[in-house]
């Protein structure tokens, strides 16, 4: 009678050689450095989310009559109801951080040229589901930010020219907020948008793997040294240890900084300060700033020159090779994003 | 980093997150325990309560853990905040150091709850003492009791009983609800409340005769008149001339807003024969939604909003006093009620600006004097019903309750009124109440059959309108006061009082000639048959429409 390895070897014909090769690619040096590893930050968030959101999902109930409700109930009664709710918002928070943070690098590397504008493409792509996710999910507690955040977005949404009226609908089920609207949240948010994260993040592992890392040379580098590292189980343990560091991190935050829980969501009651989540302080300071249609239009275009910057990027270089427009469009637009951010983040209104 | 640094790193941090986990399991299970009362939950004493803290614990510790799950303890407000006297109070007494009190009145609470102790000081709850010199009052104390001590009739074992105290039944009975008087004792044995006192306006005594009168323990405590302490009745008057009890409602020493907020809160008064709020509540769909979905009230919320914190059902609070998404919460109660049935003869809750009803006739006059309609109370109950049902079907709802009250007052309580009138016009009873049989029957008649009836149909409960209501009250009126009024003029003719005998039977022949009550002088044979036809065309063949004749 075979043993259980020869039996599960003789179902699945992979030999150990062929996954130590497929799971032991040369990792290049620069991957040493700590500040190299954040693209996988988003990813170990992301399974904690899915993992608490699944558990969270077996409480909550997506009526705006028991939403509410059902969040109280498990932040106070459930068994580690609030820990599961805390390290779900916690591991977004962060997660959208480390999504912001891991673009800037990949920006200011110039990781996304050629061949790799595919890839930039994907994460764009990742970056905006990301962020609808955050959207989606903070208007599920169905508090007075969640009300009036869904509202105020799809009021946005509707000036946006020709499909506007159709984005609200398709966004709130119809043409206010109704009883539709939070179930259609939640499909969104639990269903839809990770089932999307799921499938960009496998192409963009694919085409990562298919490519290979880019790879970066520093002054400091020590003479003599391979240019490349073993995946395993050198950067397995760099990935672990930054695995183990955000669960530490995570649990301390959930434990410290608790998730909160607002005044329920009042149709007839306008809150007087009403703020998004910071992540759209940009977003919200910027509307505030231009009227209504040419903010949404200018919004949309810096989105579309995002999307497309390895494009722009090339053509500049092809006339200019040693052109350095690039970092400092970066350095505009972090300057920029951290002080709406900011402005947004003192001011009362 | 070396392979064997990564490695020592990530067992330090495999720890690091498995006591972070551990810490997590203890803050669940430390949740827990707070939750379930086998943990206390972390109270900061405040400095100026921990010698009282320290010292009650042991003493009575039930008062001190009851305090450590209040709000109050969460937010540090101690014993001393709330038992604080000032110098001068006519109960305030030296206590280790401390000057305090024994009572705590709504004037104390006040200083706090500024809008409550208002709000609650125009209230019909604050004037339920008013009941003193009532007639309530004249069953317990002198018919049920007496108001003067009088001689046992034997000896009681085990006891010496050299006097019986009449009073008991009003003391243990009335005044629990409807509030004591508050007096200390005087040397003399006297009481030395509010009237003695003669309190100003901001409750300190003025007569400081009255004061130098108190009797005090060896450690100087003023002692109080056993017949009128403890008493948490709603209408209690204190010695600072405040009048109620918060802790009528908000029971001490943990103040619980969750159980003011539930039925059973009110039920310890509004129950019985004669107002069985609480059983009606229970017969009603509101009474039933709330015991099922008790769990589903969010009780323990800060504000508890109707339409905002909960939905699931009303309770006695969310009706009568608590916010909604519309209007405020209210500790007036009268604030939502346009009907008081109180009186044998209900009458509409337009009030004047001193929130007393107004009874005047003439319509312009009485125009003058309202400040606040019956309509507006009724539109303020509306407000609630309205986040549960449509405007039409809480219109419906008021139409049938207004009829039904309609019915009661003009079908029986007015011409029973006017008979019981007729009866003392003509000197054929005695002024005295309940020395008669005929007054008894009366008082059956309106103070528990006929307010179960309005009572029952104010909040849903068909049972107590018809059978524990109307018809009692039917069956009281024809089947016992009217027999009884026929009877006592009967009496007097035969005993030469003729005219007064006539002049009742008078009375009773005008009212039961009205169209209402004509069935019950010339007989109804044909109506059984005729309800049954209609019954039979309404519903088909076959159908019986309700009990049958043997």
């Amino acid at each position: 009678m075979p043993g259980p390895v020869a039996w599960l070897r003789e179902r699945l014909p992979v030999s150990g050689a062929r996954l130590q090769e497929l799971t032991n690619e040369p990792v290049p040096n620069h991957l040493r450095r700590w500040w190299f590893c954040l693209g996988g930050t988003p990813a170990y968030l992301f399974v904690v989310m899915i993992v608490t959101g699944i558990l969270l999902a077996l409480y909550y109930e997506s009526s705006p009559a028991r939403a509410y409700e059902s969040v109280r109930h498990i932040t106070e009664e459930v068994a580690f109801g609030w820990y599961l709710r805390s390290l779900h918002k916690w591991a977004a928070t962060l997660m959208i951080a480390s999504v912001i943070l891991h673009q800037m690098r990949v920006f200011f590397t110039g990781a996304y040229r050629k061949p790799r504008e595919l890839n930039w493409f994907v994460g764009m792509s990742l970056l905006l589901c990301t962020l609808m996710t955050g959207f989606t999910g903070y208007s599920l507690v169905y508090e007075q930010l969640s009300f009036w955040g869904a509202t105020v977005g799809a009021n946005i949404a509707e000036t946006v020219p020709v499909v506007g009226l159709h984005l609200k609908r398709l966004l709130l089920a119809g043409d206010a907020y109704n009883t539709q609207t939070l179930p259609r949240f939640f499909v969104i948010h639990a269903a839809v948008l990770p089932a999307t994260i799921i499938g960009l993040l496998a192409l963009h592992v694919a085409i990562l793997r298919l490519q290979g890392i880019s790879e970066l040379e520093f002054e400091d580098e020590p003479e003599g040294r391979p240019k490349t590292y073993d995946f395993f189980p050198d950067h397995f343990y760099t990935e672990l240890i930054i695995g183990l560091v955000l669960m530490v991190l995570l649990s301390a935050l959930a434990t410290v900084l608790p998730a909160e829980l607002g005044p329920k969501a009042d149709p007839l009651v306008t809150p007087e300060v009403i703020k998004p989540e910071w992540f759209f302080y940009v977003t919200f300071r910027w509307l505030k700033l231009f009227p209504g249609v040419a903010a949404v239009l200018s919004m949309g275009f810096i989105l579309f020159v995002m999307f497309v910057w390895p494009l722009i990027d090339a053509a500049v270089r092809r006339r200019r090779p040693d052109s350095e427009f690039s970092v400092w469009v970066g350095i505009a637009a972090v300057i920029l994003i951290v002080g709406l951010t900011v402005w947004e983040g003192v001011v009362a209104h | 980093m070396e392979l064997r640094t990564k490695r020592s790193v990530i067992g330090i941090l495999g720890i690091l997150f498995l006591i972070s986990l551990i810490f997590v399991q203890w803050m669940e299970v430390v949740r827990k325990q707070e939750e379930s009362g086998r943990r206390e939950a972390p109270v900061a004493v405040p400095a100026t309560s921990q010698a009282c803290v320290d010292c009650h614990r042991n003493a009575q510790p039930g008062i001190v853990a009851h305090w450590e799950g209040s709000t109050h303890a969460r937010k540090g407000i101690g014993c001393a905040d709330c038992h604080k006297a000032e110098e001068g109070d006519a109960d305030g007494f030296a206590h280790y150091g401390a000057h305090i009190a024994t009572i705590v009145t709504p004037r104390d609470c006040g200083k706090c709850h500024q809008k409550e102790a208002e709000q609650f000081a125009s209230s019909h709850h604050s004037k339920a003492g008013n009941i003193l010199a009532s007639l309530d009052n004249f069953l317990a104390e002198t018919v049920e009791g007496s108001r003067v001590p009088f001689d046992p009739h034997g000896a009681t074992p085990g006891m010496s009983v050299v006097k019986v105290h009449g009073m008991a039944s009003a003391e243990s009975g009335c005044q629990q609800c409807h509030g004591s008087k508050v007096a200390l004792l005087g040397a003399d044995g006297n009481r030395i409340g509010m009237d003695e006192l003669k309190p100003d306006e901001h409750g300190r005594p003025t007569d400081l005769n009255a004061v130098a009168r108190i009797s005090r323990s060896e450690d100087g405590k003023p002692l109080f008149h056993a017949g009128t302490w403890p008493n948490t009745g709603i209408g209690r008057i204190n010695l600072d001339g405040s009048r109620g009890s918060c802790s009528a409602c908000h029971s001490r020493h943990d103040f619980s807003p969750r159980r003011a907020r539930q039925p059973e809160n009110c039920a310890k008064c509004h129950l019985g024969p004669d107002h069985p709020q609480k059983e009606i509540y229970d017969e009603s769909k509101h009474g039933v939604a709330y015991r099922d979905l008790k769990e589903r009230m969010n009780l323990d919320a800060e504000a508890w909003v109707l339409g905002r914190d909960y939905t699931a059902a009303p309770t006695c609070a969310t009706c009568h006093m608590s916010a909604n998404t519309r209007d405020p919460v209210t500790h007036d109660p009268g604030e939502r009620i346009s009907w008081t049935n109180r009186p044998p003869i209900s009458v509409k809750m337009d009030t004047d600006a001193e929130h007393r009803i107004v009874t005047e006739a003439d319509p312009e006059k009485r125009r003058a004097q309202i400040a606040d309609t019956s309509e507006q109370k009724r539109t303020r109950m509306k407000n609630v019903c309205g986040h549960c049902h449509a405007p039409e079907y809480v219109n419906g709802f008021y139409k049938q309750y207004d009829a039904l009250v309609v019915l009661y007052n003009e079908k029986f309580a007015r011409p029973g009124q006017r008979l019981m009138a007729v009866l003392l016009e003509q000197g054929l009873r005695t002024k005295t109440e309940f020395d008669e049989e005929v007054e008894w029957t009366w008082f059956y008649l309106w103070h528990h059959e006929g307010r179960r009836a309005r009572h029952g149909a104010s909040m849903m409960a068909p049972d107590y309108t018809h059978w524990h209501g109307m018809f009692e009250v039917a069956e009281r009126f024809y089947m016992e006061l009217i027999p009884q009024a026929r009877e006592i003029a009967a009496h007097a003719i035969a005993h030469g009082r003729e005219a007064q005998g006539k002049a009742v039977y008078a009375a009773i022949d005008e009212i039961l000639a009205r169209p209402e009550h004509k069935w019950f002088k010339e007989g109804a044979e044909g109506q059984t048959e005729a309800i049954r036809k209609a019954m039979q065309e309404r519903y088909g063949q076959g159908s019986s429409g309700g009990a049958k004749e043997p």
